[in-house]
């Protein structure tokens, strides 16, 4: 019981500790709030910006948690039709391959100009689908072609057809897969509708991104570390949720997978 | 039940054959022979899972019987419950959908797991989710039951239970058994014919009839019982020092 207070206390412990030892260096050493605020600094300005800065965290949330739905359920849908034909899968994953490997800053203009830029939150979308897209469908398709060989008889010896083996054995077998690919897929996302933001400006509407660099542009040091820490916090909560929705869904599979 | 003519298999190198082969019905056979000796690729090849390279497969009647096959591992769904992974067949295949839910009960109750229906299979142990394998294959009302080494990952209490409640269930039924595994006692003590293979590529080596029944409950085994093990044994030891 004490052991488990205590492996719960003890990062809460030190992350306080660590706050405080910022809080006196600041003050001792008589830092500049532009070169680095004191975490008081950051409380207060977070608190007189708190209405932009949840709108903007709103705004950044909408994004990736679009970017994430539209790059799981599109990547998912890919690795299907690579699991039904060898043809489809060599001629597309390349084509996947390239878009993971090109780095999103150096295609955002690019898209930026395509959709125009009045449109600049779609391409932002645009490009945190293109982030989060390819984590989902390597691993789906791992997990379709991961079917136990016995398993894979047993159908052939009950007579499953394409769609029956599909649905009652192959994406069932993939889930751990693919939830594991959209647990790295989901900070991709955020990762990628911050990148773009930076890259493409956000239009109309104003993500993390924007007030960051807003904020660096007019030497508010706490007004940024402000927008980074809610930036930090909206990763790790989106984390939690697909760590727990990973934990709920994943409650009937033993841990071999067997 | 089955014949097999002149039989061969390979893939990059001869596997198996020539095997000719003539299984009666309700019989139980044993298949005996070291590891890549080509004894599941027969029992996948009488499933029709494979087919042979050259021969012919003559099933009675020229119709496929309904096949039940129990692998070395469970091939339990981790994702449904042990009734569920018994109405599997019926789910998948055809002519299984009018097999009924209190079949899949009766059958579950048969392997000694009555209670455990809505289980999940890693709450079960190892000899537990045998059974339910063995339920699913009894569900289908298969006549031809293969099975591919099922009881080896299992100890040896679990592995005598399992065996006696195979015998059970084969001497009630209309069923031909077909049974891979290593181990001589086990394929002396359970079947009726045990046939040695030999590897590379896999042949008969020989076939032996066990007629005496064995009594493993008072320990009285009989001295034919011996003798066909130390035969047997003997046959695979010369057969891996060639």
């Amino acid at each position: 019981m004490i052991k488990r207070y205590l492996s719960f206390m003890a990062p809460i412990i030190t992350f306080l500790l660590l706050l405080f030892a910022w809080e006196l260096i600041v003050n001792f050493q008589n830092i500049p709030k532009y070169i680095l605020p004191a975490p008081t600094d950051i409380f207060t300005s977070f608190l007189l910006n708190y209405s932009d800065l949840l709108r903007s965290t709103f705004i950044t949330f909408r994004i990736t948690f679009f970017a994430f739905m539209i790059a799981s359920l599109l990547a998912i849908f890919i690795a299907i039709l690579f699991s039904q034909s060898k043809i489809i899968e060599l001629s597309l994953y390349p084509i996947a391959v390239i878009f993971q490997v090109t780095p999103v800053v150096a295609i955002a203009p690019l898209i930026l100009i395509w959709v125009g830029l009045d449109n600049a939150e779609f391409a932002i979308l645009i490009l945190a689908v293109i982030v989060a897209f390819f984590p989902v469908l390597a691993n789906t398709n791992l997990g379709i072609r991961s079917v136990e060989k016995n398993l894979s008889e047993l159908f052939s010896l009950y007579e499953a057809n394409r769609f029956q083996r599909l649905f009652k054995l192959q994406l069932p077998y993939a889930l751990p897969f693919i939830l594991t690919g959209m647990k790295t897929s989901i900070g991709l996302a955020l990762i990628g509708s911050v990148v773009a933001e930076f890259v493409a400006g956000s239009g109309t509407s104003t993500g993390l991104a924007w007030r960051i660099i807003e904020a660096g542009n007019r030497l508010d040091v706490p007004k940024l570390f402000a927008a980074l820490i809610l930036l930090v916090v909206l990763g790790v909560i989106l984390f939690l949720i697909m760590s727990l929705l990973e934990k709920i869904l994943l409650k009937r599979w033993d841990i071999d997978k067997s | 039940m089955f014949k097999f003519n002149k039989i061969y298999k390979e893939y990059d190198a001869p596997i198996l054959g020539p095997i000719s082969l003539d299984i009666k019905k309700n019989s139980f056979v044993s298949i005996l022979g070291s590891s890549g000796a080509g004894k599941s690729t027969l029992l996948r090849l009488a499933s029709d899972l494979i087919k042979p390279t050259s021969g012919s497969i003559e099933y009675a009647n020229n119709e496929k019987p309904n096949i039940g096959f129990v692998f070395q591992d469970p091939t339990l769904l981790p994702w449904r419950t042990v009734i569920d992974n018994v109405l599997l067949p019926a789910e998948l295949t055809s002519k299984n959908k009018k097999l009924s839910k209190e079949k899949a009960y009766f059958w579950l109750s048969k392997v000694g797991l009555e209670g455990k229906e809505n289980s999940l299979p890693n709450q079960l142990s190892g000899g537990q989710k045998m059974r339910v394998s063995i339920a699913r294959a009894m569900f289908q009302d298969c006549s031809l039951l293969l099975m591919d080494e099922p009881f080896a990952a299992l100890d040896e209490v679990s592995r005598n239970k399992l065996e006696d409640d195979l015998l059970d269930i084969w001497k009630k039924n209309e069923l031909t058994v077909l049974f891979v595994t290593h181990s001589v006692t086990e394929a002396v003590y359970l079947a009726q014919r045990v046939l040695v293979m030999s590897s590379n590529p896999g042949k008969i080596l020989d076939d032996v009839i066990i007629t005496e029944k064995r009594l493993r409950d008072d320990g009285q085994q009989s001295s034919e019982f011996f003798s066909k093990i130390n035969y047997l044994t003997n046959i695979l030891k010369k057969e891996k020092s060639e």
